[in-house]
């Protein structure tokens, strides 16, 4: 069977993965460094310097989970951008470079486009998790922004964020509550033990179309925290968390509901790294359609993803690709 | 054994292909960014090597050994040519050295310098500083180290002896290390650029070729501190 060898190095995970030509998962291998947490931020010097002495580890580590060799690999896969750019160049380079090697044909992917893809992988020899089409919720301390996704090789934008991505907003709430980075998943953990109700955090609802703004509730805590006083804030710190991210999950459920109603599907996909977030699925578990949930490291940042992806990108042949170079911001056009 | 050599430590590209059996006929090919312009190591660098393989009727799986210039220069230019060479490696099984660029630089200015002068190779290392080492007869007098140009120039005083400086970087300070007497080439001399060829050589001399995961740049500075209040997670 020929296989798809993907990278993925655009921000601080070093990934790589191996899937089927029907978008099986063979393995999905995720290398966080881990390192950043002291910084309170990803350093991208220190991210790049790190993935280049991951990237070969995880490609054997990825084979090997696979019970593949690079024999068996039939087309190589990597994100191209968005992202660091000099993370994104050391994932870009390595596989051009494997790829070029054995004159193997070379998929650049867009990340975004892989997390909307993420919903095509067979896990567990299963079905696709969701099949086009479908609206999805991509939102990461990066990106968020609401796909319609009508095809398998594409997806237009329905809304996005205008200040803030969600996970940022995670992030920074998280920091005003006196948490580590990353503040998400420390967040969320504090708000298991909260009211989400203790406190009426604005959600953005004035807002025209499908875009999403969270300066306001970042803006809301703050007050409110320095209102209560350090010692109140403490004390109060699970109510606060469990009401902040009420405020963030209403915020997306809603631009959810507004996006399906527009667009007439009955079919919601997420993906990114708020997309793992418990509240958040629980969510729109209850929004009555049918729902694509990826597993939770199919929804952070992976290289299965862009390997499925790849599926569905003309492949660039050798030696077509070797100029290849990173893109830093911005989305490619997409079909 | 067939040998590829490059660096991609200044903005330029530089790679060659080298035939253990006829040394003296080794191609380089080196692309050069136009001022201004950004350095073009990765859509440059496999690009060229395969022109270099097309030409000599040889694929990527014929190379047996792969010298790459580990540094000091640009991060972002090391990072691409490790990788790229630690790939190549990995997906044809051919043997990595790592090349200090610095030695590269200097190698290929020895044969024209006379016998007693040192070689001072310097690389711009931006921020107003130099990247710089010297060798007299091929021995090493003055370490790697991350410099100002007057720490450098006081370096070579106080080493004494007579100097040839090589590199964008003595083009870059080249006031600084003449007032010290250190002769610096002309500024056309194609001896400021590094040799990928020399970096091929340097590789076929190395007895063996070193683990996969020990090749790796030569940073010489920790990584650029930037507060992380100012960046964000830009994708997870
Ligand atoms: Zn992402």
């Amino acid at each position: 069977m020929t296989l798809i060898l993907a990278l993925e190095t655009s921000c601080d995970d070093t990934c790589a993965a191996v899937i089927t030509a029907d978008g099986t998962l063979r393995s999905n291998v995720i290398s966080s460094q881990g390192i950043h947490d002291a910084y309170g931020g990803v350093v991208p010097e220190i991210a790049s310097r790190h993935h280049l002495e991951l990237v070969n580890a995880a490609v054997d580590d990825a084979l090997r989970r696979a019970g593949a060799t690079l024999d068996e690999v039939g087309l190589v896969a990597v994100t191209q951008g968005p992202g660091l750019v000099g993370a994104l160049l050391v994932g870009v380079a390595s596989a051009k470079a494997i790829a070029a090697a054995r004159g193997l044909p070379l998929a650049p992917v867009d990340h975004l486009q892989g997390h909307v893809a993420a919903n095509f992988l067979r896990v567990d020899g299963g079905e696709p998790i969701i099949e086009p089409p479908f609206v999805c919720l991509l939102a990461s301390g990066g990106h968020t922004l609401l796909a319609g996704v009508e095809d398998h090789d594409g997806f237009s934008v329905l809304g996005r964020t205008l200040d803030d991505a969600a996970g940022e907003a995670f992030d920074k709430g998280a920091r005003l509550l006196g948490l580590p980075f990353p503040g998400g998943p420390a967040l969320e953990r504090l708000a298991r033990d909260g009211d989400p109700q203790a406190f009426a955090f604005p959600v953005a609802r004035g807002l025209v179309g499908l875009d999403f703004s969270f300066a306001g509730v970042k803006t809301a805590l703050l007050y409110r925290v320095r209102d209560l006083g350090d010692d109140a804030a403490r004390e109060q710190a699970a109510d606060l968390a469990a009401s902040y991210q009420h405020a963030i999950v209403e915020a997306l459920a809603l631009r959810c509901e507004q996006a399906l109603e527009q667009t007439g599907v009955e079919r919601l996909a997420i993906g990114g790294g708020v997309a793992a977030n418990g509240a958040l699925r629980a969510r729109l578990r209850r929004l009555g359609v049918t729902l694509g949930i990826p597993p939770r490291e199919l929804c952070t940042d992976n290289a299965a993803m862009i390997a499925s992806a790849a599926r569905y990108v003309r492949p660039q042949s050798f030696p077509a690709y070797l100029a290849l170079d990173a893109y830093a911001s911005g989305e490619r056009a997409l079909a | 054994m067939i040998v590829l050599g490059f660096d991609t430590a200044t903005p330029a590209t530089a790679v060659a292909l080298l035939d253990e059996a006829r040394p003296a006929q080794a191609a380089e090919r080196r692309h050069e960014p136009a001022p201004g312009e950004r350095p073009g190591h990765a859509a440059q660098l496999l690009a060229l090597a395969a022109e270099l393989l097309t030409d000599a009727e040889l694929q990527f799986g014929d190379v047996e050994r792969i010298g790459v210039g580990v540094g000091p220069g640009t991060f972002t230019g090391l990072r691409i040519g490790v990788a790229t060479a630690r790939a190549l490696g990995q997906s044809t099984g051919a043997e990595l050295v790592g090349v200090s660029t610095l030695r590269a630089l200097a190698a290929a200015a020895e044969p024209g310098a006379p016998q007693g002068t040192g070689v001072l190779a310097v690389i711009d290392a931006r921020r107003g500083e130099a990247f710089a080492a010297g060798w007299r007869d091929g021995e090493p007098v003055l370490d790697q180290a991350a410099l100002a140009p007057a720490q450098l120039a006081q370096l070579v005083a106080d080493e004494g002896g007579a100097w040839l400086a090589v590199g964008d970087g003595a083009l870059r300070f080249r006031e600084d290390l003449e007032r010290v007497g250190c002769s610096v080439a002309s500024d056309g001399s194609e001896r400021h650029g590094v040799s990928a060829r020399a970096v091929c050589r340097l590789a076929l001399q190395t007895p063996e070729g070193t683990a996969r995961d020990l090749v790796v740049p030569d940073y010489l500075r920790p990584p650029d501190a930037v507060p992380p209040s100012s960046r964000k997670k830009p994708t997870a």
